[in-house]
């Protein structure tokens, strides 16, 4: 009999179905990895075992007994702990005080200092963690207070471990530690459910793989029968295979965008690039090489920036909104719910925000022009919404990022800026929003495209630049493109 | 299906007319009687008792018996009381919608009373500016109202802009420091004797005692306010500051700006009330309009604004005014005891937000059930 058995699990958030009828066994002390793309419901998953998220439908067994966890206290008590990606701790508290928060040692209400830091001691010994309990949780680095949340697992008696995405910011001497600690685990009959979408940790790791897709059960094997290849295959359902972009037969026009030694104190320095009519340049670098502060910076939200920017060759002042605004650039920011739109407001709404003066006379805004222009765009975008009148916040990931582009659209810019155009989005919005580009640069505007998915700005790009350390490391002409070659000057390692 | 009923129960105040009619049914209902003396105007247009002589010929006043709650002088009364606390939470939904809020409205309230009265004392009968023509004397003192409470907003979001400090920080200071201004300047004295004509204006009446002109001021603010929030460029600019502040910021919406109108406005409102109050009953203190923001934070929140901002209108606030106000007068007509009105409005306040909650949570799962 199988150690944790899900049969039909279903889970719906507002505008996504994240969860569609997943069922498949996990054996008692292997380590499971869950693989799927970004949006494939893996990480839901994950919650669901560990009572972060109640599934909405189906049924969960564990040694034969249905559990139903409904919150992560819940949880705790059947054995299961999740090691969260993000912060999971109360950063402001003592690693003791954090690994004892639930039961804290104390007499007559006050709290028995040298019981809670032995006792911390013992709970981050028994995974050979040598960290000081009395240390602040804020000054950990983040494998140091994944290790916390480790300790704290087996310390409350785990059964099974859910790690989401455990090694997506660790060193790699961090990650090396973690995966000792993960065979260690598995070692002492520990089930442990590894969250994660780098193939390689994976076929180190694990003994069996359950592939997600778009919320549906794709299959549930054994690791040696597999290979990446096939395991890729399955994730994305097809060969992905983005059309060969129809800007690329055209050639680029007139210096839309031209920056010349851009710089900004210790996030990037000495930027110099150029984007002209009708072309698609992307950008790319790992997290933290400053791509995206480059295009904030151009957009003018960096107030310290220096350097030159002209668009159209007209000189643009640097650090004012208004201006580039003026000049006719558009920002998609990376995060929209955050930085892209305003969840609590229309679609109509969201589409006008950047062009409300356009659209208003004497400070009213004309509804019947606000509408038209919205439904141009839901219309011609292909957004999936009730209606005009909808709130973004029920709308899938893909619908709300056409929005927040239509948002620039309206305004007719001359130069997209355009960060993670599809991150959150689900597949087959990603085609339509690559075609959407495309037919962007063939009007003869400039897409500065900045992206983690390497495979997108291949799909995408005439060229790519490759940032590294805030510096440009690069430039990749289309002819070269390459993951390797980018992968080589993301991370500054000499070719072979 | 969108049947007229449906459509009614999705208009967004409908919730609150409901709540009004209820409170009002409940109030007529358990109220009681009440003998109100009758009244007549002679030749002269006077106001004078009417009497009865009886069958043994004693003269006794004549008394008319109504519901406590029902009867015209009652609804004046309450419609009076109301004007003063919807227009300033008219103001206090434009800053709540933007996502602040303003404890000093009441203090601004004071400060606007206080200077508007020694400027009107100065022209009114007993001041040194007597002579004046009173058209002028009023103008200067409507303008020191006014305008004082207009500076007293615009100094507030000013700090707010200027200094990033939590808008919670900058006007629970504010209402301190303004009250503190208004007692220094009246040495806590009462301010009065204001030129008659000012005090005629705002208490013209029509019918049986009702003072129209807080009343029509008042639905001129909500006019006002409603086509500044839902038809402006401006307002649409204050919902999405309050929805998503980045957002807008990324959307080119010069944030400060927006802000600083916000709290120029609530300060405006603040003011256009402290005139009415000045009107009506013809003096000022520095004590005047204590504990008002507790009022009109409390109609805002019953209306319908949500505190974590980019939700709420105009007309809401305006009936949530009304509902404050109805349990305000309610524990009076039903005798209960004043010191327990606090408490209840209190309690009202936080059973709105817990309802707003509530059905918060309720359209997020018919959104979530529609994606299925």
């Amino acid at each position: 009999m199988p150690f944790l058995e899900l049969s039909g699990i279903t889970k719906r958030f507002p505008g996504v179905l994240a969860l569609d009828g997943v069922s498949f066994a996990i054996e008692r002390g292997t380590c499971h990895a869950l693989i799927g793309e970004n949006g494939a419901g893996k990480s839901t998953l994950g919650k669901i075992l560990a009572g972060v998220h109640c599934a909405d439908g189906g049924e969960l067994r564990m040694d034969g007994r249905v559990i139903a966890p409904g919150t992560p206290l819940e949880a705790r008590e059947l054995g299961i702990a999740m090691v969260h990606q993000e912060l999971a701790f109360c950063p402001n508290l003592s690693v003791a005080e954090n690994l004892c928060l639930g039961d804290l040692p104390r007499r007559a209400g006050f709290v028995q200092r040298k019981e809670l830091h032995a006792r911390a001691r013992a709970m981050l010994a028994t995974i050979g963690a040598d960290l000081d309990p009395a240390a602040i949780i804020g000054t950990l680095s983040t494998g140091q207070e994944q290790l916390v949340q480790i300790a704290a697992a087996v310390g409350t008696g785990a059964k099974v471990i859910v790690m989401d995405e455990p090694s997506s910011s660790l060193s790699a001497a961090e990650t090396h530690e973690l995966f000792r600690l993960v065979r260690e685990l598995k070692a002492r009959g520990i089930t442990l459910i590894y969250v994660s979408h780098r193939l390689e940790e994976l076929f180190a790791l694990c003994d069996n793989i359950t592939v997600l897709r778009d919320g549906r059960h794709v299959v549930t094997e054994s690791i040696t029968r597999t290979d990446p290849h096939r395991v890729v295959t399955q994730m994305i359902g097809r060969e992905l295979l983005i059309p060969t972009p129809a800007h690329l037969g055209r050639a680029p026009g007139h210096r839309r965008l031209a920056v010349q030694g851009l710089s900004s104190g210790r996030k990037f320095r000495d930027i110099n690039l150029e984007v002209r009519a009708g072309e698609i340049v992307g950008v790319a670098g790992i997290i933290g090489a400053g791509r995206s502060e480059v295009i904030e910076a151009i957009f003018g939200l960096d107030p310290a920036a220096t350097g030159r920017v002209t668009v159209n060759d007209a000189p643009l002042p640097l650090g004012s909104i208004d201006a580039a605004l003026a000049a006719g650039i558009g920002l998609l920011p990376e995060d929209r719910k955050r930085q892209g739109l305003v969840l609590g407001l229309n679609c109509r709404e969201n589409t006008s925000l950047a062009m409300l003066p356009a659209l208003s006379r004497a400070g009213w805004v004309q509804r019947e022009r606000e509408r038209a222009l919205a439904q141009g765009f839901v219309t011609r975008l292909r957004v999936k919404t009730p209606s005009l009148e909808s709130l973004t916040a029920g709308l899938s990931g893909g619908n709300q990022q056409k929005i927040a582009l239509a948002k620039w659209l309206a305004r007719s810019c001359d130069v997209l800026l355009i960060d993670e155009p599809t991150r959150g989005v689900d597949v087959g919005a990603k085609a339509e929003i690559y075609q959407l580009l495309d037919e962007l640069a063939c009007e003869g505007k400039a897409l500065l495209v900045v992206s983690s998915e390497l495979p997108e700005l291949i799909g995408l790009c005439r060229r790519i630049l490759v940032m590294r350390s805030g510096r440009l490391a690069g430039e990749v002409a289309r002819a070269d493109f390459s993951e390797a070659a980018l992968m080589r000057l993301m991370a500054g390692v000499a070719a072979a | 299906m969108p049947s007229p009923l449906r459509t009614l129960f999705r208009f967004q105040e409908s919730g609150l007319l409901f709540v009004i009619l209820a409170l009002g049914i409940l109030l007529t209902a358990f109220s009681g009687t009440v003998r109100i003396p009758l009244f007549e105007r002679d030749a002269d247009g006077n106001r004078k008792r009417v009497f009865t002589t009886s069958a043994a010929g004693e003269r006794a006043p004549a008394f008319t018996v109504k519901n406590k709650f029902l009867n015209v002088q009652n609804l004046a009364q309450l419609a009076k009381d109301t004007s003063f606390i919807a227009i300033m939470a008219v103001g206090m939904a434009v800053v709540i919608i933007s996502g602040g809020i303003d404890l000093s409205v009441g203090s601004v309230y004071a400060l606007a009373s206080v200077l508007g009265a020694l400027v009107l004392h100065r022209f009114g009968p007993e001041g040194p500016g007597a002579g004046t023509a009173p058209w002028l004397g009023v103008l200067l003192g409507v303008g020191a109202c006014v305008g004082t409470a207009a500076l007293c907003g615009l100094a507030t979001g000013g700090l707010i802009v200027a200094l990033r400090v939590h808008p919670f920080i900058i006007t629970l200071g504010g209402m301190a420091i303004l009250r503190g201004i208004a007692f220094v300047v009246t040495k806590g004295q009462s301010v009065g004797g204001f030129p008659a004509a000012f005090r005629d204006i705002v208490r013209s009446e029509i019918g049986d005692g009702l003072s129209y002109v807080p009343l029509l001021v008042m639905l001129l603010v909500l006019g006002l306010g409603w086509i500044f929030l839902s038809r402006l460029a401006a307002g649409r600019r204050v919902y999405a500051i309050g929805g998503n502040e980045l957002a807008a910021r990324f959307s080119g919406i010069r944030v400060a700006r927006v802000k600083l109108g916000v709290y120029l406005l609530s300060g405006l409102a603040a003011g256009v009330a402290a005139l009415l109050s000045l009107g009506y009953y013809g003096a000022a203190t520095s004590g005047d309009g204590q504990g008002y923001e507790l009022n009109v934070i409390a109609a805002a929140v019953v209306g319908g604004a949500s505190l974590s901002g980019g939700r709420g209108s105009a007309l809401g606030v305006v009936l949530g005014a009304l509902i404050i106000q109805m349990i305000s007068s309610g524990i009076v007509i039903l005798g209960i005891d004043q010191n327990y009105s606090q408490i209840i409005i209190g309690s009202v306040v936080i059973a709105a937000v817990v309802l707003d909650n509530v059905n918060t949570w309720l359209a997020k799962r018919r959104l979530t059930a529609k994606a299925a």
